[in-house]
């Protein structure tokens, strides 16, 4: 195999783990566009979503079955997380509201252990085995389905925002609350849909991962730090972003693990937290978001 | 801020009751480990080291108003100094507090550079990034660090001269270390650093103008900060005698944030609370199950946000507010407007200074008629 | 129309001279009591106008008026009870509040925005052919009024300049097609050419859809000119209520805003 064979080899293996990091880090961008707010527990809806839709299947359900109805599961659990535990705390000072997701955080976690235990679990692969071959770079079945599930997830938020006007009213609420309110939007509502939107986004994110990764409840935690990269990236307010950073952060991982030998696999964590810390120093608004009045 | 006010009061009747509590407080610390059973003690040497880190982040979190969602990491590097130090050089225990202690305040003084760029959200972000990544990092430094398998060194053992056993001993080095390191702690709030911090926290832009020098009080608080949590791992060290990366994974930085918010933020023996509970609430619910302290942890840290944003240690303040405030209450609530009712009760002055009026003075009447309390904190997205 | 008219002399001949009636109106933000108790009442199809200084409680008033502030007292709006209701709610009933700073949607394009003012008829699960349509009707009315935001219609509505967007704002509002119209501080931070001809605007919707309009303003001249009916506010409290053209003759406005005190002349 020769070195650009192999090269182009890592960069499709990382655009496979990108759109994984990609579609998470979508679901933290609609949350932070409606609300301002920055998840921290959005890797663990994912994760429990997932669980939903292992439980299906081991219950005999057939996985295409099984996706829909915990994509729909997923929605309704951001509803009425958004109800139960951000409303209150909406307009609170930042920290607060960072602590309350933080505890959703811990809470979700533990409570996939208490119901599921912490033992790993074997996810069904969806996607035939084997690949095809594109001038000796193998592609795996696995790895195209994955980025063609983001894309489809992409394109159909892309409808929803642009050409329907449910979508025009979330935005007009992403953009400005109060004067939503004045043109007589229940904001309210709007917010609880955003919230069920990201988490069902999310789900993708972690039905997607979880044949890779395995089952537990710590599965997201490393992903959800790749798609912050990500979305940091691409910057907090843009969809758009979200998918090229998160593709960006898949490959720069791949490549940082396959190529520089003081990294390698094990320091591959490394890679998304030099990312955080260098698009924050050097454009904190992200590729792709408006440069935002920063205090300080 | 009503609890530093209280406690920082200078009343006499005051400060004679303080002073009698301390004294109590002191007789009682000091007797413990007489009266209980060593495993006991040791139980309460833990909790005594983690109210030192806890003081650590409740200087950056809960007076400083920045969130470190990675103060695991800096604990880390305390605890993983002491036992490298210790499991290379023959030295003495005591040797390895200053400098885990110096080595923690400088790496903290590094973090606090970018920190000051980057507005509390993501100075969470960065932070929670750093935990996840140092345990590999810890591994990765086998020759140093004994990678996965981790360092075993010599407990802190007794001299003879002190009659005491092993676990009575450390609970006596670590009452003192965390002893000075409260008071330290308090000095450096009442100090023109901790009025600084305040300022800062209550109203970056005001206390800007007022010639607060921002960028400098931020990083130091950072610097503080870590020190802290470097001295607390150190100690960790000391008494448990083992460190491994696996000790201080990111669930560790979660913990002593969880352990902060459920004791009090800015409160200042908030940390002690806060730190029993980290000890206790896995040692009792483990008995449950091995998820039950993360559904207690998890719960108590959002009711907590919900219902007692000043924690544990503000509970009685706010039972007495809340009855004080009984009658006048009922005209009161009809001025808030909806979305403040639904909101926590945090004080209410912070909030609204926390708003955008930088343009305008207080002072001005203007103000009221300009912004409304509670509205959505959104204007920088308009 | 752009001789500077006196005030507006001829009445809105009103059969209903309540259509809007405050009573006792008392508002403010957690502690701070802004709003004294107010009485005023505005007839249907009339543009009202309050005057006073900064800080005087002329925002509060409107943001009590569309449920943007709590308050006590009463305002109905053809006999239906305004206070206590959210500022959707409001909306619903009616009241279209164009904010102080505009509050329109920069992300969005002008006709986006014009839209979600006819979200009300339009929104999640209303639409439909003839819906559509008279949304597109609207939109055209609109355009009418502001030929600018036509130009305009695809751009991003944060490039537009304040006037423009001042335009939007009110143009928003109308495809709610409100029954109470409330104008927060439309001058602010415009040049005296755009003014006059926002107000212009606001004469000849006025006039043309009989929309009630209740005006806060700096500009006392500009409001006076569009104004049937005037009021002063000071430090919460009215301090001079009357026809526009009367007041306008009156020479106290300009008094108080000297900041003499007039309170000893209430006006009953």
């Amino acid at each position: 195999m020769s070195a650009v064979t192999e090269f182009l080899q890592q960069v499709t293996e990382g655009l496979g783990s990108g759109a994984v990091y990609a579609s998470l880090a979508l679901a933290l961008v609609l949350i932070h566009r409606f609300t301002g707010i920055v998840n921290f527990a959005q890797g663990e809806l994912a994760m429990i979503s997932t669980y939903v839709a292992w439980q299906l299947v081991a219950s005999g359900m057939s996985f295409w079955l099984a996706l829909p109805v915990t994509l729909a599961v997923s929605f309704a659990g951001g509803m009425l997380i958004e109800r139960i535990v951000i409303r209150p705390v909406q307009g609170a000072p930042e920290l607060t509201v960072v602590i309350v997701t933080v505890g959703l955080f811990v809470f979700v976690n533990a409570m996939a252990g208490l119901i599921w235990s912490f033992t790993v679990k074997d996810f069904p692969q969806q996607f035939p085995d084997g690949g095809i071959d594109l001038a000796g770079v193998r592609v795996d079945w696995s790895t195209l389905g994955i980025i063609g599930v983001v894309a489809v997830v992409m394109g159909l938020l892309y409808l929803l925002f642009q050409h329907i006007s449910a979508g025009l009213v979330m935005r007009a609420v992403a953009c400005n609350p109060a004067s939503a309110r004045l043109a007589g939007i229940r904001v309210s509502r709007v917010l609880m849909l955003g919230w069920g939107l990201a988490a069902t986004v999310g789900a993708v994110s972690g039905v997607l991962v979880a044949p890779v990764l395995f089952l537990e409840p710590n599965m997201m935690g490393g992903v959800l730090i790749y798609a912050f990269a990500a979305a940091t990236l691409g910057g907090f307010d843009s969809p758009v972003g979200a998918v090229v950073g998160g593709l960006f952060v898949g490959v720069a991982e791949t490549l940082t693990g396959a190529y520089v030998d003081v990294v390698g696999a094990d320091l591959k964590v490394g890679v998304p937290l030099v990312i955080i810390l260098a698009v924050l120093l050097a454009r904190p608004q992200g590729l792709f978001g408006r440069a935002a009045v920063e205090r300080a | 801020m009503s609890t530093i006010v209280a406690t920082l009061g200078t009343d006499r009747s005051r400060r004679l009751r303080a002073a009698l509590t301390v004294l109590l407080a002191a007789a009682l610390a000091v007797g413990a480990p007489f009266y209980f059973a060593p495993f006991q003690v040791f139980q309460l040497t833990m909790v005594l080291l983690y109210a030192v880190a806890l003081a650590g982040l409740n200087l950056l979190v809960g007076f400083g108003g920045q969130i470190s969602l990675g103060h695991g990491a800096f604990f880390a590097a305390g605890a993983y100094t002491a036992a490298v130090m210790l499991d290379r050089y023959d030295i003495g225990h005591l040797a390895t507090l200053p400098v885990a202690a110096a080595g923690c305040f400088l790496l903290g003084l590094g973090f606090g550079v970018p920190a000051l760029r980057l507005r509390g959200l993501y100075l969470a972000l960065v932070t929670l990034a750093f935990a996840v990544f140092l345990p590999p990092l810890l591994k990765r430094l086998e020759p140093v660090t004994g990678g996965s398998m981790g360092l075993t060194v010599d407990k802190l053992q007794p001299p003879a001269w002190s009659g005491l056993a092993e676990d009575q001993w450390m609970y006596f080095v670590v009452l003192a270390v965390t002893a000075v390191a409260l008071l330290l702690a308090r000095n450096l709030l009442r100090s023109r650093v901790g009025r600084a911090l305040l300022a800062v926290r209550d109203n970056e832009s005001a206390a800007e103008v007022m010639g607060v020098r921002l960028a400098l009080h931020k990083t130091l608080a950072f610097a503080w900060s870590a020190m802290f949590a470097g001295v607390a791992g150190c100690l960790y060290t000391w008494v448990i005698g083992f460190v491994s990366p696996d000790s201080f994974s990111f669930v560790l930085s979660i913990t002593l944030l969880a352990g902060l918010v459920v004791g009090g933020l800015a409160s200042l023996y908030g940390p002690l609370l806060g730190a029993a509970f980290v000890m206790y609430v896995p040692s009792v619910s483990q008995d449950v199950s091995e998820a039950a302290p993360g559904v207690v942890f998890g719960l108590l840290i959002i009711a907590v946000m919900f219902v007692a944003p000043t924690g544990l240690a503000g509970l009685p303040g706010r039972v007495r507010a809340a009855v004080a405030d009984r009658l006048p209450r009922t005209t009161a609530g009809l001025d808030r407007t909806p979305e403040t009712e639904s909101a926590p009760d945090t004080e209410p002055e912070s909030r609204a200074a926390s708003e955008p009026s930088a343009t305008v003075t207080p002072a001005d009447p203007a103000v009221v008629d300009a912004e409304p309390v509670g509205a959505p904190p959104r204007t920088e997205k308009e | 129309m752009s001789e500077p008219t006196t005030g507006r002399t001829e009445s809105a001949e009103s059969a209903e001279p309540d259509f809007l009636k405050v009573s006792d109106l008392h508002a403010g933000y957690g502690q701070a009591r802004v709003l004294q108790g107010l009485d005023f009442s505005v007839a249907r199809g009339e543009v009202c106008a309050i005057l006073g200084p900064n800080g005087a409680g002329k925002t509060t008033t409107l943001r009590a008026l569309c449920g943007m502030v709590r308050g006590r007292g009463s305002v109905t709006l053809n006999g239906t009870e305004l206070l206590g209701r959210s500022p959707e709610q409001a909306a619903r009933l009616g009241v279209a509040h164009v904010p102080e700073g505009r509050g329109t949607f920069n992300d969005l394009t002008v006709e986006e925005n014009l839209r979600i003012g006819a979200h009300l008829r339009t929104g999640l699960g209303r639409r439909g052919r003839a819906g559509r349509a008279a949304v597109a009707a609207d939109l055209e009315r609109i355009y009418d009024y502001f030929p600018k935001l036509r130009q305009r219609s695809r751009q991003a509505a944060g490039s537009l300049s304040g006037g423009e967007q001042q335009m939007l704002a009110i143009g928003r509002a109308l495809m709610l097609r409100p029954s109470l119209l409330l104008l927060d501080e439309p001058s602010l931070g415009l040049a005296p050419l755009v003014t006059r001809e926002l107000f212009e605007i606001v004469r000849a919707v006025n006039e043309e859809e009989r929309t009630t309009v209740v005006v806060v303003e700096q500009n006392a001249q500009l409001a006076l000119d569009v104004a049937h009916q005037a009021h002063v506010l000071e430090a919460g409290r009215l301090v001079l209520s009357g026809p526009a053209a009367q007041i306008r003759e009156d020479g106290q406005v300009a008094e108080v805003y000297l900041g003499v005190s007039v309170s000893s002349r209430k006006a009953g």
